[in-house]
This record gives C-alpha cells, sequence and structure tokens, in this order.
C-alpha cells in the first residue's frame, strides 16, 4: 500500500504542472499579503482606535436598548476591554491578520486537489496506462485508495504551504513579533478567554476542509463514473463555485436542505447562523456522512466491476 | 513436471446479445511460444484482456500457474508479464521511472539491478532517463518488453508486439522470445496478424475467428500440412511446356511457368521431357504456402466479423 501511494506521488510532483499550482498558490498569498499590510491601519495608533470601538458601541447599546443583536456587540466591548487592559494588539495588525484572511484561499487549494484527484483516475484511461496499471498484483480497490489518499496527502501539502506563504508573508510585510498573540474569545461564562493563535487557525482550516473532502470525493467519483478529467475538474469545480449562490437563492425551499454543498459549511452553526431554521449541527453532519458513504460506494464499485477496454 | 503455465477453461464473454468470444480454451506448456491468431475483431484483445482480469469473463475461468484469475487474482497475476496492445506510459516520467513506479508494484519489491539488467536487454540504456514523451514508437515498444520482464513472469502475453519496430528490432524480439522460452522455461502468448512473424517466432498457433478458437496447430504440422509436394518449373514458353508435359501429367500455367504435382524422383524426368522438347528450364522449386496463405484459407478472407 505505502508504495503504491509513493507511486501516486511520484506521479503528482514529478509533473510541472504541480509545481505551477503551488507558486501560484504562493504567489497569490504573497501579493495578497502584501496589499493586507498596505491597506490596514496603521498599528500604532491600535490603542486609540480600540479605545473608540468601545466608546462608540457602548453609546449605540445605550440609544437603544432592545437591539437584536446586543450580545454581538457586548462581547465586542469586552474583547477590546481585555485587550487595552492587557495590552494586546488586535490580529488583524499583525501577521496573523494575513494568516486569518488568507484561510479563504483554501477553496483555492480545493480546486488544485481537484484537478489532481479527477486526474489521477480519469488520467489512467485518456493515457490508457490503466491497463498497464490493473495487471500488476494489487486489486483495483487497492489501487484506487492509494489514489485517494495521495490525493488527501496533496491537499495536506498544499494546506501547510498556504499556512507557511500566509504566514511568512505576513511576518515579512508585519514583523515577527506578534507571533506568540493569543486568540481571544468570549466563552459561556461571560468571561474572556485566550487560547493559542495555532490552534484558532487550524480549527479555521479543519472546518474548511470538510467543504474539501466532499468536493474531491466528487470529483473523484465524477471522474470514475465518466473518466473524463475535464468533465471532472469542470463539473466540480462550477457546482463548488455556483453553490453559494444557488442556496441563497434557494433556501426558501426546504428541499435545499439535503443538497450537498448546503451543508458542508459547519461554521454556519458556530456563528449561531444556519441556512435555514430547521437545520442543526446534527442533521448536517449525517447529511455529509451520507454523502460521503453513498459517493465512495459508487466509486468503488464502478472501478471494481467495470471492463477495461479503452 | 510439464503442467502448462496457462489453462483457459470455455472461456466466453457476452456483452448484450452480442458473443464476443465464445467457450475459448486451449493450455500453454512450459517452454512454448503460442500464437493467436486472427483477423481483426475476432477477439483475440478481447481474450486477452480476460486473461490478465481487466474485463471479467461470462462464463469459464482461467488458470495462471494453477490459480484463477476470477477468484485469487493477486497470486494468478503475478507470474504474468504483459502489454496489451500498445503500451502506454506516463509521458511526463522518464523511462526509468515508469520502470520503478512498476517494480514498486511487486510484493517483495525489485532491485536497481534488476531494472537496469531488463533496460540492457532491450537496449534502452543511453535513453532510459529521458522523458518518455521523446521516445519513438519502438522505443516505447521496448519499454513495454522491459515492463513485462521486469518481474521474471512465467507468463509473458504480448498483443502485437511487433508493432512499431524496426526490422532489426523484430529480429531482435524474435529471438530473444524464442531464447526466453526454451532456455527461460516460460511460457509466451503471442497475438499479431502479421502472419509472416508467427511463422518464425511460435511453436504453436491457435485460430480464433467469430470468437471461435477454431483450430489449434503445431506450426510445422500447420505448414506442411496436406501437401502434396507441388513443383514450379520456370520456362521460357509455359504454353508449350503444359503441352509437352501434358501427356504425362496435368499441369497449370502460371505467368512464371508452369506448376506440376510430383514425386521427388518424377521431377527428373519431367525435366528432362521439357529439355528434349526444346524449352528453356530457368529454375525449379516446390511450392510451399506460406501460413499467410493457409490462414487466409481456412479463415476466409480479413473480414471484420
Amino acid at each position: 500500500m505505502l508504495n503504491l501511494i509513493r507511486n501516486e506521488n511520484m506521479k503528482t510532483y514529478r509533473r510541472f504542472r504541480t509545481w505551477i499550482m503551488v507558486l501560484l498558490l504562493i504567489g497569490i498569498v504573497g501579493f495578497g499579503a502584501y496589499q493586507i499590510n498596505h491597506f490596514r491601519p496603521d498599528p500604532a495608533n491600535w490603542k486609540q482606535e480600540s479605545a473608540e470601538t468601545i466608546k462608540n458601541y457602548k453609546s449605540a447599546l445605550n440609544d437603544n436598548p432592545s437591539m437584536q443583536n446586543r450580545n454581538y456587540f457586548e462581547e465586542r466591548i469586552k474583547l477590546e476591554e481585555y485587550r487595552l487592559e492587557h495590552d494586546l494588539i488586535p490580529p488583524d495588525n499583525t501577521l496573523w491578520g494575513s494568516v486569518l484572511d488568507m484561510s479563504d484561499l483554501i477553496v483555492l487549494v480545493t480546486i488544485f486537489t481537484v484537478v489532481v484527484a479527477a486526474d489521477s483516475v480519469a488520467g489512467e484511461f485518456t493515457q490508457g496506462t490503466v491497463k498497464m496499471l490493473l495487471i500488476r498484483p494489487h486489486s483495483r480497490n487497492k489501487v484506487l485508495l492509494s489514489k485517494y489518499l495521495s490525493s488527501l496527502l496533496f491537499s495536506l501539502f498544499l494546506l501547510i504551504v498556504l499556512f507557511g506563504a500566509s504566514y511568512g508573508f505576513g511576518g515579512l510585510f508585519s514583523g515577527f513579533d506578534s507571533a506568540s498573540l493569543p486568540h481571544l474569545s468570549v466563552g459561556s461564562d461571560g468571561a474572556v478567554h485566550e487560547s493559542n493563535m495555532i490552534v484558532h487557525t487550524l480549527s479555521i482550516y479543519g472546518l474548511s476542509c470538510v467543504n474539501l473532502l466532499m468536493t474531491v470525493t466528487l470529483a473523484f467519483m465524477i471522474s470514475t463514473l465518466f473518466r473524463s478529467n475535464s468533465l471532472a475538474i469542470a463539473l466540480s469545480i462550477v457546482v463548488l463555485l455556483l453553490s453559494n449562490t444557488a442556496i441563497h437563492l434557494l433556501k426558501g425551499y426546504s428541499w435545499i436542505k439535503y443538497y450537498l454543498f448546503a451543508n458542508t459549511d459547519l461554521t454556519q452553526y458556530l456563528n449561531d447562523a444556519p441556512l435555514r431554521d430547521d437545520m442543526t449541527l446534527t442533521f448536517s453532519i449525517l447529511v455529509l456522512v451520507g454523502y460521503f458513504i453513498v459517493m465512495n460506494l459508487l466509486t468503488w464499485t464502478l472501478f471494481k466491476k467495470r471492463d477495461v477496454a479503452a | 513436471m510439464n503442467e502448462p503455465t496457462v489453462k483457459l477453461l470455455g472461456v466466453t464473454k457476452r456483452i448484450g446479445g452480442k458473443t464476443l468470444v465464445d467457450k475459448v480454451s486451449f493450455e500453454v506448456p512450459k517452454g512454448e511460444v503460442f500464437g493467436f491468431l486472427g483477423p481483426n475483431g475476432a477477439g483475440k484483445t478481447t481474450t486477452i484482456r480476460m486473461m490478465v482480469g481487466l474485463m471479467s469473463m461470462t462464463e469459464g475461468d482461467v488458470l495462471i500457474e494453477g490459480k484463477s484469475i476470477r477468484s485469487e487474482f493477486e497470486a494468478a497475476v503475478r507470474h504474468v508479464g504483459a502489454i496489451v496492445e500498445n503500451p502506454e506510459f506516463y509521458k511526463y516520467l522518464s523511462g526509468y521511472n515508469n520502470l520503478v513506479h512498476y517494480a514498486r508494484m511487486f510484493p517483495g519489491g525489485i532491485s536497481r539491478q534488476r531494472i537496469m539488467e531488463v533496460v540492457r536487454l532491450v537496449g534502452l540504456e543511453n535513453r532510459i532517463h529521458d522523458k518518455v514523451k521523446r521516445y519513438s514508437l519502438g522505443m516505447r515498444q521496448r519499454l513495454g518488453v522491459a515492463q513485462a520482464l521486469l518481474h521474471k513472469p512465467s507468463l509473458l502475453i504480448l498483443d502485437e508486439p511487433t508493432n512499431g519496430l524496426d526490422p532489426a528490432g523484430i529480429r531482435e524480439l524474435r529471438d530473444y522470445l524464442r531464447k526466453l522460452a526454451h532456455e527461460g522455461n516460460i511460457s509466451v502468448v503471442v497475438s499479431s496478424h502479421l502472419l509472416s512473424e508467427m511463422e518464425l517466432m511460435c511453436d504453436r498457433i491457435g485460430i480464433i475467428q467469430n470468437g471461435r478458437l477454431v483450430d489449434v496447430r503445431t506450426m510445422s504440422d500447420f505448414v506442411n500440412a496436406g501437401e502434396s509436394s507441388r513443383y514450379l518449373f520456370e520456362v521460357n514458353d509455359p504454353a508449350g511446356a503444359k503441352e509437352a508435359i501434358t501427356l504425362a501429367r496435368e499441369a497449370q500455367m502460371t505467368p512464371e511457368g508452369i506448376e506440376v504435382t510430383a514425386e521427388r524422383e518424377e521431377v527428373a524426368e519431367l525435366t528432362a521431357a521439357l529439355i528434349r522438347a526444346g524449352i528453356r528450364v530457368y529454375g525449379i522449386r516446390p511450392v510451399t504456402k506460406s501460413l499467410e496463405d493457409k490462414f487466409l484459407e481456412m479463415t476466409g478472407s480479413d473480414r471484420i466479423a
């Protein structure tokens, strides 16, 4: 099994294309970090700005005692006061601002992984190499699993590159002196808690990986189904990119909650703003697990049973 | 001792209502080169794909070293080295890395020395580190042979192996296959429609037509069977020659001269008779039908079934 994964990795990393993707990712992060740095407020004035924010929020609360998102403003005030008290600069002014903002680029990591995953199955068929690959003493199950795992390893590699690049460029433009800044949050007890910023970043990455995993699994399935890499890549990316718009247009219909990409964004429950009121975290997890099992079952059965005639 | 390396037991493939391969059975003992011959679309490649597990069979089984390709795929296929139709490689990898790729897929692994040994064998040592996209068809064919031999298989299956090789390459491959089979004690199954090639390469030949194995014969049977000696006399005047010997036997005119069925001793007498009649005789030679003639005779023509 290990050797099969090594083979898949060799086929991925010995391609020029792969390194173009990596360079593109690093380039975009670099450019983005530069822009963020360019437009961010002067870090020297943060205390003054923080004090102003507190004042504004407080007066807003006083003026309008019945406002809806009172909680949000109260929490923000607590956090800002804590910052001033402990002399903790807001992350937006530091390299962490770059790291957190750049986590949006996980969508790019997803797209690149889709390209690699789709090609790893369908590419064997279009190149004709599949008939050389499947006459070795390994079951088709093992061959397919090695491709799946290798694709996920590739996404892990890109995530590490993304984190490293956004941390590196962030530090380059904003300095590394805030590297040990803690993440602040208001717990259910109403008190402000400090936690490790890296752990916080990883949890954001982790939640985005739900989307990544499901999209890659989808691409894998389409690629096995149609044996065409371009179709698998195009279809997965279109579905991925148009889903957000479509979901919001269609959220009035109750069936939309069974749609895969209505459930991949689990942050909707952390922010207490689910797409539909009848959706819960448990519901979404069940839907995700259901899709995952069905898509993989289809992929595996097809790959195992089908004649290789190309 | 001579348990066959591969045994086909009533292999059948039906897709929809169409029977592509119909109850094909044969076996190949150790050390034999078996030729698999048939017009396009007769089911050669389908049969070969079933032998290596790329296609499922509707009925029957294939046993390789006694292991069923259906129920013990991994145990059976490890004895097989194969090229199915054109060899295809990862074009962005070097020839060497392509071999490493397949070498890694054998349990226990294959040493670097073995890889280089096979590379030298097929004569690719100077170009093996080039990317495959820079290879000619002939070089890819050689690399195909290399990957098939990597793990010292006991059954070598080659589908149209001489495709794209130059005459020197074909000759080399032919000699090498015969050597492998007869000294290395492995079995070789070759399919080809280069009939003249089969004649020189194979010990036995099976003819497949419309999915059915119509005949299996040894090579020498094949070429000589039913052949009463027929001789061609090259003469300056076929018509005159025919007349000169027509009293003795029936002769057939050809553009070069006349063809006569005769015993060896009679040839001398016929020659004398021709010369007496004032006919100039330029040459006398036995006429054997080539495999190609035989083949076309048996299968009708190269119609696609």
